[in-house]
Parts: C-alpha cells; structure tokens; sequence
C-alpha cells in the first residue's frame, strides 16, 4: 500500500486545507527547542493528573501513560454535520435493532439477516427476550470508530456498544492543549468538549426504571483499580459528580438496588455500568464472578434499577453483525446509510470465503469477537508463514472472521524529532442517546500510529492520541 | 460518602502510620547496632520489635536465627511479611488509589512519590549500610503526606476517616510495644535506679520517638518508671500516648457525629474509655497490673473499631 | 390425572449467613398439558417475592434473607392436572427461539466421546423418528448408577464412565441433538413412578424441537417421551442452568448441607 494514496488531511498537493491553514503555519514556525519543551511539559501535566491506562501481559499489570501528540486533528463545520447526522443515525438504527431482536424479531422474519448470526450468538442474551428496557434504549453510549478515506468520505470502521473507553483522553487532551497553546484557542473558533459529562448525566437521567419516582440516584459501575480503563470510569464520576461503586458497594435486598454508604443504605436507580455482562451478577451469570451484584438482574427485571448498557446489548457490536449495518439502518429508518461501511467480507458465507483465503496478502482479518486489535491478522505486514497459520485458523472456524481490505487510513502530522511527519489516524466520536435525546459533543478522540506506515493506532499496541477540534464556523 | 471510601481512606493512613511505626523501631535498634557490647540489649530490642507487630513467629519460620540484616530485611522489604513496610506502603497506595478523587491532587502525589521512591529500594538488593537513608526516607516522606493531608483535603467526613486510621494504628501500636517492655517499666527493688534501668528506659522512649519530647515534658529530672508510664499513656502533649490517640479519635467521631447527625455505638465507647484514661493515675493503673490495664486498652479500641466498621464500613451487609 | 406433589428443601448452615439471596424456579409450567390446581411456595425463613416471569416462561420467584441461623426450609407443594400429549406441548408461555438452544455449554459440549457415539448414528428424514432412535441410543449409551456422577459431571465425562443418572443421560441426549443440529434442552421435573418405587422423584429429562411440531420432550432414562405422568417444573440449556434453586451467600464463611423429601402421588 502506497503512502501517499491515502488521504492527506492537511495537504492538497502543495497547499494546506482549509480547516489546519493557521495551525500548519504554527507547527511550522515552533522553534524546536519549543517543541521540546512543551513536549516536556505536557507529559508532566498527564503524569500529575494521573492520566494512566492497564496494559496486561500474562503476569502483571502496569500502568502507563498514553503518548500523546501535540499538533491537532481538525475538522471543518461542514465535515463534522455529515460525521454528526451519521452517528445519530446509527445510534438510533442500532437501539431500534436490539429491541426488534429481544421482541418481535421481524428483521430475521423479513430475512434481512440470517437468524443463525442472532440465535447462536452468545451475545444474543435469552434471558432478556421480552423484557422491557426503559423507553427502548439498551446501548446509549456509543463509540464508533470511523476512518476517512478521502475528501468526502468517513466510513465507520467499527461500532462500539457495550463499554466503549476513550472520552476521558478527549476531555484531557483538550485541557492539556489549551493550557499549552493558550494562543491557538483564541484564534480560532474551537467548539468545546468539556460538556460531555454532564450530557451524559442528562442522558442516564432520562432513562430511569419504571419504580423511580423521584430524581435518580446514578452510579459508575467499575470491576476495579485493575480495569485498564478505571482512570477513566473515576474521572467520569469525578466530573459527573456522582459514586463510582465496586460490586461490593451495591447490595440487593427485596429487589431493590441499594449502596453502601457511611449513612447508611442509600437506593440506587441506575447503574452506567463498565463491567461485561457476564461478571454482572454471579446469580444469574458467571457463578464465580466477584464483580458483580448478586440480584441485581431481579432488581432489574422488576423495574427498580436501570442497568446502562442493557445486557446483552453487545450483540450489536458484533463484528458479523456490523457488516449488516447498512441494511439494518435501511429496514429500520427506510433511509440510506449517511455513513457507508468499510467494504468486508463473511467468511460464514462460502463464495465471501474463498475470496478471502486467496487474498489474505490484501486484507485484514478479524476475529467476530475480538476487540483492541487483537487477534488480528493484517496481511501486508505478515509473514508467509504467519498467513498460513491464519488461514488454517480461518477454514477450521470460518464463522468467526470477517475481512476487510486494508484501511486507506488518512494521514496528519505528529511532531516527531522535533519536525512534522505523516501518520495515520482514525477517529472516535461519543454519542448519547436517551429518552427522546441525541447528544454528540463537537469533539472526539483522534488515535494515531506513531510508527512510520504503521496502521495500528490501538493504545495497547503503541498507539497515540491527539486533540480534535471540530471549527465552529 | 460511600463505605468503602471511607474505608480506604481509613486504611490509607493506617498502613502509613504502620510503616512510620516500623521505621521508628527499626531507628532504635540501628542507635544499639552503634554502641558496642550491648549485644544482649541488641537482640531484647530485636525480639521487641518482632513482638510488637506480632510477627515473631513467621519470622522464626522463615529464618530460624535472630540476625540482624535478615530482620531488618524481614521488617521493610519482606513480601510474606503481611505489615512489613513495603506491603504498608503498597497497601497504602492501593487504598489511596480506589478513591483518587476523595484526595487533592497534592495528596496522591505524595503517597505515589513515597511508592515510588520507595520501589527504587524493593527493586535492589538490600544492603544494612542503606538502612538510616531507607528509614529517613519513609520518616520524611510519611510526615510529607500527613503534613499535605493537613494542608490541602476539605475538612469534611473524609478527613475523619482519613485522621481515624492514624490514630487508631498509633493507639494500638504504642500499647503493644509497652506491653512488650512492660517488665522494664515494673518496680522491682533489685533494679531500681541501677544503669541498666536508665538505658533500658530510654530505650523504651525512643522505641515511640518520645525521648527527647520527655526530657522537654519532665526537664532534666532523672527518669523514673512511673514518669514514663504517665508520659506514654497518660499524657494530653504526648503525640504518641495512649490519651492522645484516644483523645483524636474522641474528638473525629464526635465530628462524625455532627456531621451525620446520628449517635453511634463507637462514639458511646470511645466516650468512655477517654473519660477512664483522663481520670485514671499511674497509681491506679499499677494497682490494676500494667499488663491487664494494656492488654484491656487493645481490646477496648479494638472494640470501638469493630463498632466503626459495622456503622461507616458496613462490612456486615 | 391429578398428582399431588410436596416437596421440601432444607438447607443446614454451620454458621450465621448474613445474607443469602435465593431465585426459585419451582412453580409449574402451566400450559394445556397440566394444569396448576393448586400451588404454594413457602419457606420458613425470609419472604417469598414473585418477582417476574422470564423469557422461558418461568415464575420466578426471590427470597432474601438476612442473618440466617441454623437451617432454611423451603417447600413447594399443590395439585396439578395433567395430560397426555405423548411428548408434545400445547401452550407453552416461552418466548426464546428455539434455534437459541443449540448453544453449546461445558455440560453439553460435545468431546470425542460424543463424536464417536454420533458415528454410529444414521440421520433418518423423519425427524421424529430420528430423535426416538437418539432416545434409544443414549438409554442404551451409559448403565443407570446412582452417586457415579456430581453436578459437575459433563456429558462427555459421564459416556467416559459408563454410568450415571437422569441428569447425565439428558446432558448426553442434549448434547447429541445438538450435533446433529437439533435444538435441545434440559428439563426438571417431577415423575409419578410406576414401579420400584424409589426414594425421590424429582426427575430430568430433556426437550428436542423438531421443526412443524414444536418442542417434543424425551426422557432417555426411561426409554420414552413424557406422559401424564411427568410434572414440568423448569427448563434451560442444561443442569446448572435450569436448577430450580439458585442462592448466593455473601459473606459467609462455613459449610452448607442439604437435605430434601418429594413425595409425589397420583390422586385419579
């Protein structure tokens, strides 16, 4: 894959785009020991605030912090309506999904998708069938990865629906800039991100359960210190001014939720919750599970607690599922995708299959289940003999890959060395949907690859992250 | 506030005050290592200290010998070692970590730059010529986060909490290792005013950092066993007597109290044991046998603990 | 007929649970095959909630209890009218897809042991047909022996062993549907005996759904297709699943023993 067919975000040829005109000249004229310094400076500034995330190898877990880069992603007023309308009809198309699943199911009737990919799913949860959710939203935080292809095109890479992580960088990475580059914010019309908590807090707050009558108590849901996301789960409750609450805070007495407090047994109305489904309540899940809230499913199942995301909402971040979004997005809401896809193959489907053993050079695999870029086979970059292994691994279970070609990720400059260098990005925009609401603040996280060519940009494999402004005007 | 973050702030400055506890034993015995023949002072200080945190016997088991440099290895940077200071300090930061935004930001740096400074020695081989830079380190470093806490958190229920794990450890450390010493401290007319009495007791002072605060509480006046008894226990200026920590402890449980509006059974007995230590003399409490009276005192707060606990912590739900 | 059943479940603590958490599947099925005349549940400490109806029809009911000393007795018992469908099912209140129950779990999965029992099987193009001979097969695959096999006993290990009880002839009969892609689950129950009457009578079986007719159950340690006789009391994808008790103690430390007595009687 050639470079330079990627899209450049801030060059057209020899001339900076419109939207990075100002900040291009900036980078260019910082003097190096500048650059250095600042560099300097902001790392401090992460490690004071504590900004840190897990990685696990087999026998520890260690903390560190997240390389962030100074030079800025934009995107112009225009581009980030088209990204905005996408999103929301997505967040929609895929709450409208779930509960079609978990009721009536005409989607699998109208034969738009295989009822196999549902029903044997193990994310497909049974014991939620014919339960009412509150006001029908079982995902209301959504994270979905979109990359941009070209001037015109973001297509969406990924969708995230069950605890997608991230909105914390985004909200420090601002904080960092604007403390840093004070000038730039000032010149610029820069649309703000430091909303989101309290957008999310009116989001859960719209969905109480059927049995609160009275403002809502919520809490953070956290499986702990060693959750690599946990600075983030903290900083949210922090910011949102409500607990953040292990399992062993919450206790269930006569179906009723409550936490543990110094005055005592205080109700507890709705649970964001970042723990996955099956560690959620050793009653009901995974016996040995000691992060859960044993009977907190009977507190949901009669309406007096809301757990946010539903369980069993991570089916539709399925990978299997994802390919079938456009046609999710038309059957549903009888419009066309705003956001296209990335063009993928079903390695369940016979003929999809063959084409993709025998382009294995071209494409990325993915595991269905797998998140965070692993289990993952990128075949430009692969060996012969690490191809070979994946294609044994691909016919022994063809039901659990889908390929993809390999991402035409657009590129922005990182400062490395103290000079500006090419590389590649993709973009992640948060999304709330409530009761009757849609909230995006103007702003997302932005990974990129910081090594050369490299289209990687997870954190836990070496990835980075930059401030993204969206341009109010 | 939530339980558990009340209950992490507790255990927060517990485990700290337990690590600044075991630095200031092992200071005593580092002074005894420099004066020579005391050989027998030496080992009575070493199985002192190894009695006071109740682990004498894992100790035997792991290393069969009283040996200078494997105790003081046992006592800072030994894993199995449940209140050795480097699982203090960890369990110390573990705490502070589940509840990173009840602190200030200057709070967390300090207990994080103490771990980290710290780490530096845990990843090296430990050598006895460290031990005065090892146990100045975590003195200075302790009183930093103590120093900042007062300084810079809100003066809300989480300083109390925060003040109650402080104080709790102190009360029941310095009662332990009197009632290690306790023999030291008993009239027994073939000693009385003899050398060894005089070095034995300010051993005994310095084992709680309290020499020199003595000789400021009591002047140049010789030192005698019912002085130190009254000095360690009774005295409202002494930071390390029993009274003081009861009397803190008295006084955050009572603010709790305001603060929550409600009447608690910790408060009721914390009320009572401060109201008998105020109006009891050494006298009484030699009468009474210095060793029933402390071993008494460890049960009372242990007591009020357990009342604390069941109430803030609601550990039995 | 008309069966009168009483069943009752005692739990013995060492020691004072501070608080235990139970969810019962112990209301019958009611649908046109039996019918509930009469039915309580009790139990002797803590408050019976019903609390909701989940996706597989069950009534479930929690009971919560707080510093539970000494023992715990829950009992369960009625009238029911039964009748026979030869195996098949009117009315049944379940709303999950069938095809949702070729799931596998570590019960049921299916090892070598199962592989090679399904080797000898020949597909028939009469379903029904087909699933009497996996019936058959497995009734035939291991020896009925009590206390051989534990709750943890998957269907591979017990057709290792050779023996075992209902529990393990349905988690092979399960598992063997499943491989041959038909949806299959487990079944508690009670079971009027004909003869050798035995001690208990609480019994398992297993349900196959077989396309045009529904879901049709089977009993292998019997070598037929339910009666009248049976008693449906909860099902789900295998032992640990559809167990009709569920609890969690939290914060004990101490052991636990349980002791029950079912006396099941046709009246008519």
């Amino acid at each position: 894959m050639l470079f330079s067919s990627m899209f450049n975000e801030v060059m057209e040829g020899s001339l900076v785009r419109k939207p990075y005109n100002k900040v291009f000249n900036w980078a260019e004229a910082l003097p190096k020991n500048i650059i250095l310094q600042k560099q300097i400076q902001a790392e401090n500034l992460f490690k004071k605030i504590g900004v840190t995330f897990s990685v696990y190898n087999n026998y520890d877990v260690s903390e560190r912090l997240i390389p962030f880069d100074m030079f800025p992603r934009i995107l112009s007023a225009a581009e980030w309506s088209k990204i905005k309308k996408g999103i929301y009809q997505r967040s929609l198309a895929i709450n409208a999904f779930l509960t079609d699943i978990y009721n009536s199911a005409e989607i699998l009737k109208a034969q738009i998708l295989p009822e196999e990919l549902i029903y044997n799913n193990p994310a497909y949860d049974i014991r939620m069938v014919g339960f009412k959710v509150p006001k029908n939203i079982y995902s209301p935080i959504i994270g979905t990865d979109i990359v941009r292809t070209d001037q015109k095109d973001f297509k969406v890479l990924e969708d995230n629906c069950r605890t997608p992580s991230g909105v914390s960088y985004m909200i420090e990475n601002r904080e960092i800039m604007m403390r840093m580059f004070p000038e730039l914010f000032e010149s610029l019309k820069i649309e703000t991100v430091e909303n989101y908590p309290s957008y999310l807090l009116d989001i859960l707050r719209s969905l109480a359960p059927s049995k609160c009558k009275k403002d809502p108590n919520i809490v953070i849901l956290t499986p702990g210190p060693l959750n690599s996301a946990y600075y983030e789960h903290s900083f949210l409750a922090d910011m949102m001014g409500i607990e953040l609450v292990q399992g062993t805070d919450l206790f269930v007495d006569s179906n009723i939720t409550y936490m543990k407090t110094t005055q005592g047994a205080r109700r507890v109305d709705i649970i964001y919750r970042r723990v996955d489904d099956e560690y959620l309540d050793p009653l009901y899940y995974r016996s040995d599970s000691l992060l859960g809230v044993p009977g907190i499913i009977n507190s949901y199942k009669t309406g007096n607690v809301n757990i946010c995301s539903a369980p069993g909402a991570g089916i539709a971040d399925d990978k299997a599922i994802y390919t079938f979004m456009p046609e999710i997005i038309k059957f549903y809401l009888a419009e066309e995708p705003v956001l296209k896809n990335i063009k993928t193959w079903r390695c369940f489907n016979k003929k999809e299959l063959q084409y993709v053993i025998h382009n294995l050079k071209d494409l990325v695999v993915k595991e269905v289940h797998g998140s965070g870029g692993y289990g993952m086979l990128i075949g430009s970059s692969a060996s012969k003999k690490e191809i070979l292994k994946f294609k044994n691994k691909i016919i022994s279970n063809p039901n659990n890959f889908i390929a993809q070609p390999i991402l035409k990720l657009s590129t922005v400059p990182i400062f490395s060395k103290n000079r500006l260098a090419q590389r590649h990005v993709d973009l992640r925009p948060f999304s709330l949907i409530g009761h009757k609401k849609f909230k995006l603040v103007s702003g997302a996280l932005t990974r990129v690859a910081l090594k050369k060519n490299s289209l990687i940009v997870n954190s836990s494999q070496g990835g980075g992250v930059k401030d993204t402004w969206v341009l109010s005007e | 506030m939530l339980s558990r973050t009340a209950e992490n702030l507790y255990w927060t400055s517990r485990y700290l005050e337990r690590a600044d506890s075991i630095a200031r034993l092992l200071e005593v015995a580092y002074r005894i290592s420099l004066i020579p023949n005391t050989q027998e002072g030496y080992n009575n200080e070493w199985e002192s200290i190894l009695a006071t945190s109740g682990i004498k016997q894992d100790y035997l088991t792991s290393y069969k010998e009283i040996k200078k440099e494997k105790i003081e290895f046992f006592l800072l940077f030994e894993t199995d070692n449940f209140s050795s200071v480097k699982n203090c300090i960890e369990k110390s930061r573990d705490n502070i970590k589940m509840v990173r935004t009840a602190v200030t930001l200057e709070v967390w740096n300090a207990v994080n730059t103490l771990y980290y400074r710290y780490q530096e020695y845990v990843n090296k081989k430990y050598s006895s010529k460290e031990l005065p830079e090892i146990i100045e380190l975590i003195k200075r470093q302790v009183n930093l986060i103590k120093g900042t806490i007062l300084n810079t958190q809100l003066l809300n229920d989480g300083f109390d909490f925060l003040t109650l794990g402080n104080y709790f450890e102190r009360a029941d450390f310095t009662a332990r290792i009197i009632d290690v010493k306790y023999f030291i401290l008993l009239p027994s007319s073939s000693f009385v005013g003899s050398q060894v009495d005089n070095f034995q007791w300010s051993l005994m002072l310095r084992s709680v950092s309290s020499y020199r605060a003595f000789k400021w509480a009591y002047g140049n006046s010789e030192i005698d066993y019912i002085k130190i008894i009254d000095f360690l226990i009774l005295n409202s200026q002494c930071p390390r007597s029993l009274f003081f920590s009861v009397e803190k402890i008295n006084h955050h449980l009572t603010r709790l109290k305001k603060i929550y509006g409600e009447k608690t059974a910790s408060l009721t007995k914390i009320n009572m044991l401060y109201k008998t230590l105020k109006s009891s003399t050494v006298t009484q409490i030699l009468d009474e046998g210095l060793h029933d009276f402390l071993s008494k005192f460890i049960k009372d707060i242990s007591s009020v603990y357990q009342s604390v606990e069941k109430k803030y912590f609601m550990t039995s739900q | 007929m008309i069966i009168k059943i009483s069943h009752k479940t005692k739990y013995f603590f060492e020691n004072t649970v501070p608080r235990l958490i139970q969810t019962l599947k112990l209301y019958p099925t009611s649908c046109k095959n039996q019918k509930v005349l009469e039915w309580n549940i009790s139990s002797n400490k803590g408050e019976i909630l019903n609390s909701y109806q989940d996706s597989l029809g069950h009534n479930i009911i929690n009971i919560y209890i707080k510093n539970l000393n000494g023992q715990q007795e829950i009992k369960s018992e009625g009238r029911i009218q039964t009748k026979n469908f030869f195996g098949t099912f009117f009315g049944l209140s379940d709303k999950v897809n069938p095809l949702c129950f070729l799931r596998h779990t570590n019960l049921t999965y299916p090892g070598k042991n199962i592989v090679k029992l399904s080797n000898k099987i020949k597909k028939k193009s009469n379903l029904i047909e087909f699933c009497h001979y996996l019936n058959l097969v497995v009734s035939e695959a291991i020896r009925y022996k009590s206390n051989t096999t534990n709750n943890n006993t998957s269907a591979e290990m017990a057709l290792e062993k050779g023996e075992g009880v209902c529990q393990d002839y349905a988690h092979i009969l399960i598992s063997l549907s499943k491989y041959f892609k038909l949806p299959a689950r487990y079944v508690n129950g009670y079971l009027v005996e004909d003869e050798n009457t035995k001690e208990y009578f609480t019994h398992a079986w297993v349900e196959i759904y077989i396309k045009d007719l529904g879901w049709v159950a089977f009993d292998p340690s019997h070598k037929k297709c339910i009666n009248e006789k049976y008693v449906r009391i909860s099902c789900g994808y295998d032992f640990i699943d559809a167990s009709p008790i569920k609890g969690i103690k939290l914060n004990y430390m101490g052991s636990e023993e349980l002791s029950y007595k079912v006396d099941v009687n046709s009246i008519q």
